[in-house]
């Protein structure tokens, strides 16, 4: 037997997930449906007098064990409803993708508790002091497990990065005024386009002259240049890469990706950056909309922890959602697009296809879109409270609770990085695409960090939610 | 990997593939920050014919419709 019929005979079907099928065939449309789900209902409730207050429980902030004690004697039942919810939410999205609920629940339960103890080591009241800041916690608890101990492959079914984070995004846009989007929009597009434009040509040069294929070099640019591992596969299919080349900008991405979540957060804080300019450089230095998220979730805790900086926890978050999603994740139909034309014209890779403008719509991460809405939905319809009412009676019944939910998608999702980052199973890079991925590295973040501290400063540091 | 006129795309030929499930597994790390189900990823996969990584309207004269038996031209 062939190494093609022996693939063929234990492997699915291929799918087609073009077209309308794209959306219950894609996780950017899930999120979309969760996320949006959520905020709709939130506010009929809203509407009706009531909340998700009851659903959206997350642990006390405690100083004793006792204290810990009480609040799970008197809340356990919301936790589990919760946990029914989300297991069920995701259990459909998954399901209609293909994959199995049956594999997925066990190890979902197995991430909901995980997340549960993460979330009450950052609740604990001396946590900011030590640093155990819940993304690190959960990204350490992660890695650990994963690395040192080692975990059975069943429970990979539960670690679902991207449909978490994403969701959590969408919930996001519903917490971040619309008109902050378009008054900031334009100006997180221009320092994001700059960054893209010169990482990507600093990676592509290095590589090139060190003597790696177009293809590669390609890879590893808009890797570098726009949403980390999603922007290299999508690159690598555009120009149709090698086999090897995702898996070598996968690993490198992570490592690079991992890395930064501990290094701009804490540099950003050495460097007293108010919170909007260290969420807006690390919007535009991390490489993926997860590890960056981890990163501006640690900084936002580093804010509001120690008060030695100007800002609020929010408006890390919001600069760094602001860069990175509006800023640059949506140009990567573009960079597809255009390096398509350039391979299938000048590259002589024998793809026997054209490109296709249409790429750019097929390869837009829609969960943007999901963002846009709730932003939208919310600020419209409570466009009619004055700031203080809002304050008052909004912000405690509608957007806590939503916020709430959002923590513990980011959770789930920072565990999951930790949880499927198995350093010994990621392809070996080479010391030319290191080398070349690397040099783009330290230009994007030297870069990233004149744009927001220096040429954007005031900006980011007014952005107010 | 010459294209002769009539050939076939690669979403509908044997030596590819793009299922999900089975991208994760080729590509060690993927879902550790993406995913084989993301928009971006559109329908790309791999041709086990040529090991690359490519488009599935893409299509080359090794094309193989999915009907042809495993004992039929296989490489």
């Amino acid at each position: 037997m062939s190494r093609v019929e022996a693939d063929i005979a234990g492997q699915p079907a291929r799918r087609s997930s073009s077209g309308w099928h794209e959306l219950w065939l894609k996780e950017d449309w899930w999120a979309i449906w969760l996320g949006l789900g959520i905020v709709l209902i939130g506010l009929v409730l809203f509407f009706y007098g009531a909340s998700w207050r009851w659903v959206a429980v997350t642990p006390t902030k405690w100083t004793g064990f006792a204290q810990l004690g009480a609040h799970f004697a008197d809340n356990w039942p919301r936790y589990l409803v919760q946990f029914a919810l989300w297991a069920a939410a995701f259990s459909l999205a998954l399901r209609a993708m293909g994959r199995r609920p049956r594999e997925f629940l066990p190890a979902f339960a197995f991430v909901y508790v995980l997340s549960l103890v993460v979330f009450v080591i950052g609740q604990w009241e001396r946590a900011n002091f030590y640093g155990f800041e819940a993304p690190l916690v959960a990204l350490i608890f992660g890695l650990g497990l994963a690395n040192l101990v080692g975990l059975p492959r069943w429970l990979d079914a539960g670690f679902r990065v991207e449909l978490y984070i994403k969701t959590a995004i969408v919930l996001l846009g519903a917490t971040v005024p619309f008109t902050l989007i378009i008054w900031a929009g334009p100006v997180a597009i221009v320092q994001a386009s700059i960054v893209s434009l010169v990482t990507f040509g600093v990676i592509y040069f290095v590589a090139t002259r060190l003597g790696l294929d177009r293809r590669l070099a390609a890879t590893l640019g808009v890797g570098g240049a726009v949403c980390g591992v999603s922007a290299a596969i999508a690159i690598s299919g555009a120009v149709g890469g090698k086999k090897e080349d995702a898996p070598i900008a996968i690993t490198l991405v992570l490592i690079w990706a991992i890395a930064m979540i501990f290094i701009l957060p804490f540099v950003a804080h050495q460097l007293q950056l108010s919170a909007g300019v260290g969420g807006a450089w690390i919007g535009t230095s991390e490489f993926a909309d997860a590890a960056g998220i981890a990163a501006a979730q640690t900084y936002a805790g580093l804010v509001s922890g120690t008060g030695a900086v100007s800002g609020t926890s929010d408006q890390a978050v919001l600069a760094f959602t602001l860069m990175k999603v509006v800023g640059r994740d949506v140009w990567i139909g573009i960079w597809a697009f255009a390096l398509a034309i350039v391979a299938t014209t000048r590259w002589e890779t024998g793809l026997g296809r054209k490109a296709n403008a249409a790429e750019i719509w097929w390869r837009f991460p829609k969960f943007v879109i999901g963002f846009f809405i709730a932003s939208l939905l919310v600020t419209a319809m409570t466009a009619d409270y004055a700031l203080a009412d809002f304050n008052k009676s909004v912000n405690p019944v509608l957007v806590a609770p939503i916020k709430d939910l959002r923590s513990w998608a980011f959770i789930f999702c920072f565990l999951s990085i930790g949880l499927t980052t198995r350093f010994r199973e990621l392809a070996a890079a080479g010391r030319k695409p290191f080398l070349a991925f690397t040099s783009g590295v330290i230009v994007n973040v030297a870069l990233g960090f004149l744009l927001s501290a220096v040429v954007f400063a005031s900006y980011w540091t007014n952005l107010a939610p | 990997m010459s294209v002769p006129a009539r050939a076939g795309k690669c979403r509908d030929c044997r030596h590819f593939r793009n299922d999900p499930e089975y991208l994760e597994r080729a590509f060690k790390g993927l879902s550790a920050l993406s995913s084989a189900s993301a928009s971006v990823r559109a329908d790309d996969g791999l041709c086990l014919m040529h090991d690359i990584y490519l488009s599935a309207e893409s299509s080359c004269a090794d094309f193989a419709p999915l009907k042809q038996s495993c004992g039929e031209k296989a490489s």
